[in-house]
């Protein structure tokens, strides 16, 4: 009976699917139906995106302010919970600003295909059990792939503005998000290894254990490559500390800096809806996706993604931005490194028993951290002596 | 010891206290220190002063100025402006009839305050003066005389005229007690002097503000010793 | 169901041509970054056409690697380059006769080409699927020999660049 409930509860969104799809197959023909089964599970994801990205604004607002010893915002409603709506408003009726050179029709599309990549990911974000919008058999590499998009309307905003601080800017998001993009793909193929597949479902199902906690990050290769992908997420999204491309205090806004009202909203968007996503694969790959003990799966889900934004947030609140070449050299000299001799630990794992493979891949693992830690040191010059001094 | 990436934790669990103890820590041993101004404020000094005002005793007809006009002439930004009343006679009545001070030039230096030899006006603790609303700044009349041209209701709108700048001797004693209290005895010890030597010549003027006999008692530039 | 058949059918020859218009813009176009857009868009629309003949691995890999990684290296050099991005500079050079005669050969040869196979529809190629194992297992046997090749030429690509970008010696200079 509690098994019954629980399992009721856990379905209740494919319930409700199933069920309103039952109720249309009743009185329109059957194309309607299959159409109307397409439309419900977009109106959700196109509705979910933005919700999602406008309350983690405020999430993000709160945390930062707790860590700065401030209430955040906690005006606009009970604890500020209609300010993201507020902003909204601000943005929708804002003066849209195009500067004079630019390149108009390149300037209005770039915030409008920013959107596209973001949302489209979603498409294959496993939410819970059995509700993933589209599960394609090559989920994981069609999410790579989409998201490998965002850096030309990122290119197509910084060119189209006309402003050195745009390009620079543009310049700079490109370089970061190619460099960090080789090790997140690499940090991935250990549980592409381990699962032997690419689709995102199945990775969640090979994750079953006791209890559902047989989570690939409490393997030594699982927490190498989670935390090599989720660095790398937060350099992708273009978040503190790896938020060169928009560097207030260097770039103005980076490539979004001739862009206001509706137009700065949709790149905001887009970064905060590629957030939500990235911290949402990164649950799946590493974290168990929607598997978890009592709790339905889809709270799993949601759990374990905004426990990992609250880290970003919590990164935010924390570091200074990094310098251009250390930014390079970490993600070419150490992440890729590492993530090449996780690799080399998830066959190690595969093909040894358990303690013994314990063993081997922590001595692997140290070796390689000592070697790349004493080839990445730092070059610290010499401490200068003046001579006048006393 | 340093291992690779401990200064990383290290900032990390800074910040984390921090988020931590926002939440019980109170403001002086390093918790949110935000006043959440409309609702909550902080409590103001007694020393605080804003904009002047004026002391009436009982009601406020009582009025302790007696429009000699020497805080308008030692205001720095002449922002003050009196005038004196007379009775039918054409007598001035030592009563000001007239008694405006212009809040958008005053700049709160209390200099009336210092010289005014009559105890009667001083710096307020009042510092919401924007919010008022224009119109009820302005008397009925000024009101009708103005009602099309809004720029000049304006220009009106921070000039505080007598009646608003009246304030009772009570409120004067709520906000800055000290003071307000060594004024009182001041006042009342110069009082009953002036009932021990009898008038030399008694004017039969009830109120012991407009007479000149307590004018004399009081003439003295008032040693309005600010408490500490 | 005939009606959302007949959608997909439109929608595919919809994609097609907006593939060739963006072709004709890549070609056409005045201004080089639009055309590297446009370049980018035509390629988006192949991988859609990949999804609708359902080989979606393939279509993974077009966008990664050429949206990804082609065009935006593309997009990097016209950045560069800056003057290039002018509409002044013209188009077409003296070579263009010998350039067209090329182009008709390789037309005819892919023409040829297409003409001669067979395109065989077999069951097994129908019901193929993509198994990490059976990429793997392409890539480590079939394979094996392009896969060396190209990393291989990546690597010499790789060094070169970094022999290029290398700060030249003060001394060697002299």
């Amino acid at each position: 009976m509690i098994r019954s409930i629980e399992f009721y509860i856990d379905m209740i969104f494919v319930t409700a699917k199933v069920w309103i799809l039952d109720l249309l197959s009743r009185f329109l023909p059957d194309w309607m139906v299959v159409f109307a089964s397409i439309v419900i599970s977009s109106v959700v994801i196109l509705c979910l995106g933005p919700v999602i990205m406008m309350y983690l604004t405020l999430l993000e607002r709160k945390l930062i302010g707790r860590i700065q010893n401030r209430y955040g915002p906690n005006r606009v409603g009970k604890w500020g919970l209609l300010q993201p709506i507020a902003d909204g408003i601000k943005m929708f009726t804002k003066e849209d600003i195009v500067p004079a050179n630019a390149d108009k029709i390149v300037h209005l599309l770039a915030p409008i295909v920013i959107v596209v990549p973001a949302l489209m990911v979603f498409l294959v974000v496993p939410f819970g059990e059995r509700m993933t919008a589209v599960n394609l058999n090559i989920g994981l590499l069609y999410f790579i792939a989409v998201s490998s998009v965002t850096v030309l309307p990122i290119f197509m905003g910084s060119w189209a503005s006309r402003n050195k601080y745009s390009l620079l800017g543009g310049m700079r998001t490109a370089a970061q998000m190619i460099s960090y993009e080789i090790p997140m793909t690499l940090a991935v193929v250990p549980a592409i290894m381990m699962s032997q597949s690419l689709s995102t479902n199945t990775i969640v199902l090979a994750q079953v254990g006791d209890y559902d906690l047989h989570w690939f990050i409490f393997t030594p290769w699982g927490i190498v490559g989670f935390i090599v992908f989720f660095l790398c997420a937060t350099a992708e999204c273009n978040r503190p500390p790896f938020d060169l491309p928009e560097a207030e205090s260097e770039l103005v806004a980076g490539f979004h800096t001739e862009y206001s009202g509706m137009k700065f909203a949709l790149f905001y968007m887009a970064e905060y809806m590629n957030t939500f996503t990235l911290c949402g694969i990164a649950a799946t790959l590493f974290l168990g996706g929607w598997q978890g003990p009592f709790l339905p799966s889809w709270l799993w889900f949601f759990g374990k993604t905004f426990v990992l934004i609250c880290v970003m947030i919590w990164f935010r609140g924390t570091f200074p931005r990094f310098r251009v070449d250390h930014l390079m050299g970490f993600a070419w000299k150490f992440l890729l490194p590492l993530t090449l001799v996780n690799i080399l630990l998830t066959a190690l794992w595969q093909f040894t028993s358990d303690l013994e493979a314990w063993f081997w891949s922590i001595l692997v693992l140290g070796i390689s951290l000592w070697i790349l830690v004493k080839l990445n040191r730092t070059f610290v010059p010499e401490k200068r002596k003046y001579l006048l001094v006393d | 010891m340093t291992v690779f990436g401990w200064g990383v934790f290290k900032g990390m669990l800074v910040t984390l206290k921090n988020f931590a103890t926002s939440y019980f820590r109170k403001p002086d041993e390093g918790g949110i220190f935000t006043v959440q101004y409309p609702e909550e404020r902080e409590k103001t000094i007694e020393n605080f002063r804003n904009f002047p005002f004026l002391v009436y005793d009982e009601t406020p007809e009582k009025i302790r100025c007696v429009a000699c006009g020497i805080c308008e002439r030692e205001c720095p930004p002449k922002c003050i402006h009196i005038e004196m009343e007379t009775d039918t006679a054409g007598k001035p009545a030592r009563r000001p009839a007239v008694f405006d001070i212009d809040y958008g030039l005053c700049m709160n230096c209390g200099m009336c305050e210092e010289v005014c030899p009559f105890d009667s006006i001083f710096m307020d603790h009042a510092f919401e003066v924007t919010a008022v609303p224009i119109s009820t700044n302005l008397n009925k009349t000024v009101l009708d005389q103005k009602k099309t041209k809004v720029s000049a209701e304006r220009a009106e709108g921070l000039v505080r005229h007598k009646e608003k700048l009246l304030k009772s001797n009570e409120y004067f004693r709520e906000i800055r007690p000290a003071l307000a209290s060594a004024i009182d005895q001041k006042r009342k010890a110069a009082e009953e002097k002036k009932r021990a030597i009898p008038p030399l010549r008694h004017n039969a003027s009830d109120g012991p503000v407009l007479g000149r006999e307590s004018t004399g008692g009081q003439a003295q530039p008032s040693a309005t010793q600010e408490p500490k | 169901m005939e009606i959302l058949n007949w959608m997909a059918k439109f929608g595919t020859y919809a994609v097609m041509a907006g593939i060739l218009i963006f072709a004709l813009g890549v070609v056409t176009l005045r201004n080089l970054f639009h055309c590297a857009l446009c370049l980018a868009a035509a390629l988006i629309g192949t991988a859609v056409i990949y999804v609708v003949l359902q080989a979606e691995y393939l279509a993974a890999i077009q966008i990664l690697l050429y949206v990804g990684a082609v065009v935006t290296l593309i997009i990097f050099a016209i950045m560069l380059t800056e003057h290039l991005a002018e509409t002044t500079i013209r188009q077409n050079n003296s070579q263009s006769p010998l350039a067209i005669a090329g182009l008709l050969g390789f037309v005819a040869l892919l023409t040829a080409l297409i003409l001669k196979t067979p395109w065989p529809i077999t069951q097994t190629a129908l019901k193929a699927k993509v198994s990490v194992m059976g990429l793997g297992k392409a890539l480590m046997g079939a394979y094996a020999f392009p896969f060396e090749v190209i990393s291989i030429i990546l690597i010499a690509a790789l060094i070169g660049t970094v022999v290029i970008a290398k700060k030249d010696d003060p001394e060697e200079r002299s």
